[in-house]
């Protein structure tokens, strides 16, 4: 009885890994299937031969590499300079002494969270177009950028708020200016959040379609999830190579997250926790 | 003493970067979608025209756009109403187990972190008519296919269940991580006064984490108001405009139909409903749960 | 708290009433901004060199919508143009942008053109897009360099890309459309190409008896089921009834439209097209005719490319007919009447004739991609119509497949045509039929009678709201 007990939870919880983790196996098994009729016939069993020819074509045709690293450089780059706008902005409200402006510009930002993004896409697209940088990389990276900007205020706001005021008083003594203080005794304070950061916004950017969708339409410009819908649409009818090309699209993500698993999933609740 | 931190100019070179493109990005769109809210402007013209509320009056008297609301509503709902019972139920099981804590918490959080637009092309495939693995199961048991996205009935069904899939795990490591922060003493003392585990859970536990539901409910409400791409890549909003939900209606308007004005319209509309639900949930729900410490 | 909360939001207002400020001012600017930028972009690539016209590198796009396997042969065919364009405009490099037919026409290019940023050439739908887009002078009037080539009156018709009496676009090849069917399953019946419309409802009913499919059918997009729902409807009603729409002449719940709803309904319901259809994409029509999995397939001339080697149609060729609808009983005007399109081509951007070198690449593109040469290529390689005017004896005699000289007969037997619904009406019109109406038909959710009233609601919206 007591053994039974103990192991229903693990009945339930492991059902629920099942939900979870097939349609991943479904979309593997199917990627290396000769045809849709392979696929059609033995739905969930481990394929009886493998095509990996599957992989190559849609390599090719989904252009998968250059999708992929669109999407790398602008994710990163975006959100290192959110990090660095943002940790200029939260060290200032926080740590200089400007009296009310430092709660009135933090309250400002907040209320940017309240802000449902997909609805402001139309002026977005309208100042994308003034600045005549759509259809460029920079049409995706500026707005990434922005759209971090309070989110990440508020947490490395958060941060620097609990570290101890002694610390910049010695920093002050030893003759270091605002700009010192910020660069050598804050930012280097400050990493471990500025990591947990990091990782929502370059996930956040990663993982970013509507815009991507209709900002660029160049095909070289795309990034994975935009290329990935557009292969998709292109290729419907062939489940085995359109699997493939998902593959690809996951297979990154899942590596970064097996490495940075505790990191990103700290960093991804940390902020809706605390706020 | 603190003369370097009280420098107004190094103060405001501080903080002009990241003012701008918030002021940029969120603050004038905001401004400007009022504008053109009031105006018809095709998005091509050079000439903008004033319209009155008749942007207005046409949006909350189209029939399709109460379609968008209701289902965005039905986000709201279904996020509500089954995916948090079945958050909480999941995070006190995997708070309670001893073995295979790590795993658990690793996979379930695995959907959470991939684009919209993957899983929904994952997902047509599972739920493609003829070879997709939902009609394989329910062949098994005989039942005839079902057409998932293509039948009216069950499209926005099937979008929630996808979309519940990818966010069901993100919430539960959030509960999880509330739950495992509650001091072990409390559940301790319960335990030696003969309180039965379900009982822990129920008298102690969940009180307890009753301010981190009210957050995954705000959160839910949130993501649920700005729904678009996990509609956009797998039904395109159709059947027959049955599964459109507002953000996809206005992009609809404004960019396939040459009413950018009218897009605007619905932007401030959403804008506001979503401070209008917000506002209602917080009055009506999290007041009273507010003062709970611990 | 209080006095912090009135700074905070005039600090909002302030800033906001700049920036809306200076918005509107360049809204306002726009007009003349526009070209005042290319020109500088031109000024600087050519001031490196101090001549106008110089081998500097300079780079054009081309937006083209021949993407996925079916339109390789129009792709090579653009590929070729688009190399003699490149030898002859010294420093040219085109850029080809692949992008989905329909994604252009309705998000693409419609947002680019708002944003004033369209590539210089682009795939181009003929009426309405082309006329809004010349009404705000966003497209390169054509004319003079029709006049300058000399091959204005080539055209067969150009009336969907001309504006005010100015020419904004060419039309690449035309397209009629009508029913394929699959002569291998025919003959083995022993049946012919319908006669009349009571023969080929049998035959769909035979069809259906024997456990095949009798029509293919993939309507996660619109226009595909409104191909045949269109013609139905023009059959039932009049060739011209659609074009009537727009001035109030005639209306969409007409008795006679609503008959030609209805009996797109009927052949719903009697399971005609393939169960789920609602979720399939156009590629999935195709497939579904060419697997031998549906008989008959109504669509486009342009499908003709599909029964060609090397192509996903391979296995049918010589085993694909084409038939034009029958009379329908009652029916009005004209019952050969053909649905035919010159409306889909290429345009150019405004911005383009402000550059130099720009508008003769422009030229350049004009000359050796409209021309004899390449309008038969077309239509031997790809199954294109031609829409220039061509001698009927060259054209037999390049007409070598059984499959287009079937299509050339039919086209030819018809004693007028009319043009597809969404060449005629506004776009909200277009995006209430194909997005919302004919797939609650389809789907059940509404009557032909009440798709009737709909539509016409939308479209006295529409017809009111001209400016």
């Amino acid at each position: 009885m007591p053994r039974l007990k103990k192991s229903l939870p693990h009945v339930a919880l492991l059902g629920y890994l099942i939900v979870v983790l097939f349609p991943f196996l479904f979309v593997l098994f199917s990627s290396v299937k000769k045809d849709n009729n392979a696929i059609a016939l033995n739905p969930f069993g481990i394929p009886k031969t493998f095509e990996f020819s599957n992989y190559v074509e849609a390599w090719v045709n989904a252009k998968i590499s250059t999708y992929f690293f669109n999407s790398l450089y602008i994710s990163i780059l975006s959100s290192v300079v959110s990090i660095l706008l943002a940790s200029m902005f939260a060290f200032a409200v926080t740590r200089m002494r400007q009296g009310k402006w430092n709660k009135i510009l933090f309250s400002l930002v907040l209320i940017g969270m309240l802000i449902p993004n997909n609805a402001l896409m139309l002026p977005i697209y309208t100042i994308v177009r003034k600045l005549h940088i759509l259809n460029t990389h920079w049409a995706l990276i500026i707005p990434y950028i922005a759209n971090a900007i309070p989110f990440t205020i508020i947490i490395l706001a958060a941060f620097m708020r609990s570290l101890p005021s002694e610390i910049e008083e010695a920093a002050v003594m030893d003759g270091l200016k605002a700009p010192g203080i910020f660069a050598r005794i804050i930012v280097p304070l400050t990493v471990p959040a500025m990591v947990t950061v990091f990782i929502v916004n370059f996930l956040g950017n990663w993982n970013e379609f509507l815009l991507a969708n209709y900002f660029l339409s160049n095909d070289e410009l795309r990034t994975l999830p935009v290329g990935m819908v557009q292969f998709r649409d292109q290729y419907q009818m062939n489940y085995a190579q359109m699997s493939a090309g998902i593959v690809y699209s996951v297979v990154p993500v899942i590596v970064i997250y097996a490495i940075l698993q505790e990191k990103i999933i700290e960093g991804v609740t940390a902020g809706s926790v605390k706020g | 003493m603190n003369k370097a931190l009280r420098n107004p100019l190094v103060f405001i070179l501080f903080v002009i970067p990241a003012l701008v493109l918030f002021i940029m990005f969120f603050i004038y769109p905001i401004f400007s979608s009022l504008y053109y809210s009031f105006t018809s402007w095709n998005g091509v013209s050079d000439t903008v025209k004033y319209a009155g509320l008749d942007n207005f009056k046409k949006a909350l008297g189209d029939e399709r756009f109460w379609v968008s609301v209701k289902n965005n509503g039905w986000f709201i709902l279904f996020s509500v109403c089954i995916q948090v019972p079945l958050i909480v139920f999941f995070s006190l099981l995997i708070a309670n187990v001893k073995k295979l804590k790590g795993l658990y918490k690793t996979a379930v959080f695995m959907p959470s972190i991939m684009s919209t637009a993957v899983i929904g092309i994952l997902w047509g495939f599972i739920y493609e008519p003829n070879i997709g693995l939902f009609n394989k199961v329910l062949g098994l048991v005989g039942i005839e296919p079902v057409y998932w996205l293509s039948d009216e009935r069950f499209a926005m069904l099937s979008i929630l269940i996808t979309n519940a899939w990818q966010w069901t795990g993100f919430y539960i490591v959030m509960v999880l991580a509330a739950i495992l922060s509650i001091p072990g003493e409390l559940d301790e003392a319960a335990a030696i006064d003969g309180a039965t585990g379900f009982q822990r859970a129920t008298r102690i536990t969940l009180p307890l984490i009753v301010p981190i539901i009210s957050v995954v409910i705000m959160l839910s409400i949130a993501g649920a108001m700005k729904a678009a791409d996990i509609v956009i890549v797998m039904t395109k909003g159709g059947p027959a405009g049955s599964t459109e939900v507002m953000a996809t209606y206005m992009i609809k308007y404004a960019i396939t139909n040459f009413k950018y004005g009218y897009g605007n319209t619905i932007a401030v509309l959403i804008f506001m409903f979503t401070l209008v639900v917000t506002a209602l949930y917080q009055l009506l729900f999290a007041r009273r749960n507010e003062r709970i410490e611990y | 708290m209080r006095k912090s909360l009135t700074m905070l939001l005039s600090l909002m207002f302030v800033t906001s009433a700049l920036l809306t400020g200076c918005g509107g001012n360049n809204n306002n600017a726009a007009a003349t901004e526009e070209p005042a930028t290319t020109n500088e972009a031109a000024a600087t690539n050519a001031a490196a060199t101090e001549e106008p016209v110089s081998a500097e590198p300079f780079e054009m796009t081309v937006r083209h919508t021949q993407v996925g396997a079916d339109k390789q042969k129009r792709l090579a065919i653009l590929e070729d143009v688009v190399g003699k364009v490149q030898e002859e405009v010294p420093g040219l490099t085109f850029k080809l942008d692949g992008v989905d037919s329909d994604v252009n026409r309705k998000e693409k290019l419609r947002g680019e053109m708002a944003a004033g940023n369209p590539p210089e050439i682009f795939d181009l739908f003929g009426s309405p897009d082309s006329k809004i887009y010349a009404k705000e002078g966003k497209l390169l009037d054509l004319t003079p360099i029709l006049d300058e080539l000399g091959i204005k009156d080539k055209f067969s018709n150009l009336d969907p890309f001309t504006y005010e009496g100015k020419i904004y676009g060419l039309p690449i090849g035309g397209s009629g459309e009508g029913f394929f069917y699959n002569k291998e399953y025919y003959d083995s019946k022993g049946w012919k190409a319908p006669a009349t419309f009571a023969e080929l409802e049998q035959q769909l009913a035979d069809i259906k008896a024997d456990g095949k499919v009798p029509l293919a059918g993939a309507s996660k997009a619109g226009w595909v089921p409104l191909m045949l729902a269109n013609h139905l409807w023009s059959r039932y009603a009049g060739p011209d009834v659609t074009a009537k729409f727009a001035t109030g002449e005639a209306k969409w719940n007409d008795p006679n439209v609503v008959k030609g709803f209805a009996k797109y309904k009927e052949w719903v319901d009697k399971g005609y097209f393939k169960k789920g259809e609602l979720g399939f994409e156009y590629a999935e029509y195709t497939t579904q005719f060419t697997s031998g999995e549906a008989i008959l397939m109504y669509d486009g001339t342009w499908k003709s490319s599909v029964f060609k080697a090397g192509q996903s149609g391979e296995g049918l060729i010589g085993k694909v007919g084409f038939f034009n609808i029958p009379a329908v009983d009652g029916g009005v005007g004209d019952q050969t009447a053909l649905m035919r399109d010159v409306n889909n081509g290429y345009g150019f951007s405004a911005s383009a004739g402000e550059d130099e070198r720009q508008l003769a690449a422009v030229k350049s593109f004009i000359k050796n991609m409209f021309n004899e040469e390449m309008q038969l290529r077309g239509l031997v390689e790809d199954g294109v119509l031609p829409a220039m005017k061509i001698d009927q004896a060259v054209l037999t005699e390049n007409i070598t497949d059984d499959l287009m000289s079937e299509i050339v007969a039919v086209l030819n037997s018809s004693q007028s045509s009319f043009p597809a619904f969404d060449s005629l009406v506004q776009a909200d019109v277009t995006t209430e039929i194909s997005n919302i109406q004919i797939q609650s038909l389809i789907g059940g959710q509404t009557t032909p009678e009440k798709m009737g009233d709909a539509l016409q609601k939308i479209q006295e919206e529409a017809n009111a709201a001209v400016e």
